[in-house]
């Protein structure tokens, strides 16, 4: 890994310089601070997603308020990443900042394509930070396994966390009248009592899909029964006798208490299925949950609460914030970083957290009016526990790898202990070519 | 002395010049063909050769790449599925679009309209036409379902299963593209010659004969034509399979390009989806080869 403070100090020196004439400049002139301000570009991409709405509708005038001028560019999510790691890779330099999924933080991080932020001036030690959180910007990382290449290397804060997305549950509190449901076992057994008595159609909705989604909604499963992805030399061990147990409950039980097309289900049908009215319980991402009390989004407002999600032998989540990064390439550096500086910081995560999106700040969990009823029990799940996704480049074929074997179980409504021995196998083959071991 | 050198070398300038004129001429469009082609060709073909880590050429593997995927199961998988899905849609589409040209050849009232109407699907964006049919097959609220229910039935599963979402994506494809093999076909039947069907008519000749003995014959040229385009096309669909399966459930829907696709931008394995595309490239070559000697044949017989 090579530092690019050299080039950080010289644009931020550069962006200074420049400001400072500016400043000299239009005070001459007598402009008002709003002209001055508008000088302050920064060019943000995101992938679309409900969880940026809080920042879209409230942070962003801030900001503008504030002196930036935001240009916010959005793509739909499956090209995103192509699109920002040819724009990183290339030196295009079309963006100022990407708004990356904490996963392809190892991505980018291995092709050296990001800034390092703690040249820039951002305090990765802040005790501000959610701890979790702030641990995914480094790479490479500061805690667990590393891959090949990386094992000396300094770890390097290259993101900041944007908004703290993270999975919790929804629930139907006229199914689950005594709050959320602490075990597996009760969302099954109270949720077919709903059933019978007509409230609900099924107890429990999930992403059924092959790949990101499937693992997505089996990994909390996973978590909750105990079980680990990799051993610290990046040997496959999901499919321990704690794995097999997750996902035969995932595909046999779960399956039969949920749609029959679950199959096909991705996180547009598990979110209509529960803000339609269907569902008793799903395990979601902010993005949807976020929609919970509003009447023109959902048929059952009033009727849905968020809770930990359930457990078997503890309550773990996945982790999936919103993280940011700078490219080297670009073109207005110096105010991308001034920008991540004044919104990570405890005044604006506060607006952030009343404007309804988690913050990734502590102290921001604990305004006196947060926007929406997620962000205690996101602190909750956060203390309770909640880990990212393995800090591999390789991350994304894994899933891959993983998400079909379980996807062919959940048609099958079983098998899912032998799906795992099977994706455990091309796992492994795969890191194999890829020099893992 | 001088005269005459200096009216020589005038000359040779002159002839120099005839010479280089029609280079120099084609040298823009040359420049814009090795440009716009070749470079990308050579580039595509130079990266399949490399071993890539993290989007940058690491090392050199010579043929390596290639070797690989005939031991990949998830290669070898998509080629399979991608034939099966060729074979039978462009079948499907020429018989289909065969049957209708035939029918639309004929003059009656309203026929402009119907051969209008007929070719619409084809000028649908098909990322739109694949929306289009997520609306119809979804199984908790599709058009299908729907039907099904009403008429007392339950949900009916075509995208989480794997035979009938392969068929699903099929009868799509044959929607979207038995249009263009209708306008070719039709093309074809409305240029061939009056003269041997009004004499198979006059020697009394039934349709059934009259096609079997000279509209099928003399349509081949034109058929091969148009299976040979499909089939290039059909192996390089993609985006009503990103829209729809996204190549699932399982791998039943993932065709070549979805797998490339992944490999590339997902899985970040440039060198080796080079590899594959290459591959893929030099199959349909040799199908495109197979199918002109194949007319060159035909137009002999």
């Amino acid at each position: 890994m090579t530092h690019s403070s050299r080039l950080t100090r010289r644009s931020v020196i550069k962006g200074g310089l420049g400001l400072a004439l500016a400043t000299t400049a239009l005070t001459t002139l007598g402009l008002p601070m709003a002209a001055r301000a508008a000088g302050k570009k920064v060019i943000i991409g995101a992938f679309t997603d409900g969880g940026l709405t809080p920042f879209k509708q409230k942070i962003i005038p801030q900001a503008k308020e504030a002196g930036f001028d935001v240009e916010f560019l959005e793509d739909e999510y499956g090209v995103t990443l192509e699109k920002w790691f040819a724009d990183a890779q290339s030196g295009a330099g079309q963006y100022d900042l990407y708004l990356l999924d904490d996963p392809w933080v190892p991505q980018f991080g291995a092709a050296n394509v990001l800034e390092d932020l703690g040249a820039g001036g951002i305090d990765g030690s802040d005790k501000d930070w959610i701890g979790s959180m702030i641990d995914m910007g480094y790479w490479p990382p500061q805690q667990g396994p590393r891959v090949k290449g990386f094992e000396d290397a300094k770890p390097t804060l290259i993101c900041v966390p944007f908004v703290g997305d993270l999975q919790t549950l929804t629930y139907r509190n006229d199914v689950f009248t005594g709050g959320a449901p602490k075990t597996w076992d009760e969302v099954i057994a109270k949720g077919k009592e709903g059933v019978a008595a007509g409230t609900i159609k099924y107890p429990v909705v999930f992403r059924g899909v092959s790949g990101n989604p499937i693992v997505t909604s089996w990994y909390p499963i996973f978590l909750s029964f105990g079980g680990s992805f990799f051993d610290d030399k990046w040997n496959p061990i999901f499919n321990s006798a704690e794995g097999k147990a997750s996902a035969d409950f995932f595909v046999g039980t779960m399956k039969q208490n949920a749609p029959s097309g679950v199959v096909e289900f991705d996180s547009d049908q598990e979110g209509a299925a529960i803000l339609g009215g269907e569902a008793g319980v799903i395990i979601q991402y902010s993005g949807n949950a976020l929609k919970a009390d509003d009447p023109a989004q959902t048929k059952v407002a009033g009727k849905l609460d968020f809770g930990v999600v359930p457990k078997q032998e503890k309550a773990i989540a996945q982790m999936g914030i919103f993280i940011a990064g700078v490219p080297k390439s670009a073109p207005n550096k110096a105010n991308a970083i001034e920008f991540l500086k004044w919104y990570t910081s405890a005044e604006t995560q506060a607006k952030l957290s009343e404007a309804g999106s988690i913050p990734v700040k502590r102290s921001a969990f604990g305004v006196a009016k947060p926007g929406n009823r997620l962000i205690p029990v996101a602190l909750q799940q956060l203390d309770a526990g909640a880990l990212p996704r393995p800090r591999t480049p390789d991350w994304a074929k894994v899933e891959e790898l993983l998400g079909i074997e379980l996807n062919k179980a959940l048609q099958a409504g079983s098998g899912g202990g032998a799906a795992l021995d099977t994706a455990a196998k091309q796992v492994k083959d795969y890191l194999t070519t890829a020099g893992y071991y | 002395m001088h005269g005459a050198a200096q009216a020589r070398k005038y000359r040779l300038q002159g002839a120099g010049l005839d010479l280089a004129l029609p280079y120099l001429m084609l040298a823009p469009g040359l420049m814009i063909v090795l440009g716009v082609l070749v470079y990308p060709l050579w580039d595509g073909l130079r990266a399949s050769t490399k071993i890539y880590r993290y989007g940058s050429p690491v090392a050199d593997a010579g043929f390596q790449n290639y070797l690989r995927l005939w031991s990949d199961a998830q290669f070898l998988n998509s080629l399979w599925v991608t034939v099966k899905f060729v074979a039978l849609s462009v079948s499907l589409e020429a018989v289909l679009g065969f049957a209708l040209a035939l029918f639309c050849l004929r003059e009656f009232r309203g026929i402009r309209l119907l051969r209008t109407v007929l070719i619409v699907p084809m000028v649908i964006t098909p990322v739109v036409v694949a929306i289009l049919f997520r609306l119809i097959y979804a199984s908790d609220a599709g058009m299908l379902t729907v039907l099904s229910e009403a008429m007392g039935g339950g949900e009916v599963q075509i995208l989480g299963n794997p035979l009938n979402a392969f068929i699903g994506l099929v009868v799509l494809d044959v929607w979207e593209w038995t249009p263009l093999m209708f306008l070719i076909l039709l093309a074809g039947l409305q240029s061939l010659p009056h003269e041997p069907f009004e004499a198979a008519r006059v020697d009394g000749a039934g349709a059934w004969r009259v096609f079997a003995d000279l509209t099928f014959p003399m349509m081949r040229p034109v058929l091969a034509v148009a299976i040979v385009l499909r089939t290039i096309d059909a192996f390089g669909t993609f985006d009503q399979v990103f829209v729809l399966t996204r190549g699932g459930p399982g791998e039943a829907t993932r065709l070549i390009s979805i797998y490339g696709y992944d490999t590339a931008f997902k899985f970040q394995q440039t060198g080796y989806a080079a590899a594959l595309f290459v591959t893929i490239g030099l199959v349909v070559l040799a199908l495109a080869f197979s199918a002109i000697r194949l007319l060159r044949r035909i137009d002999a017989s």
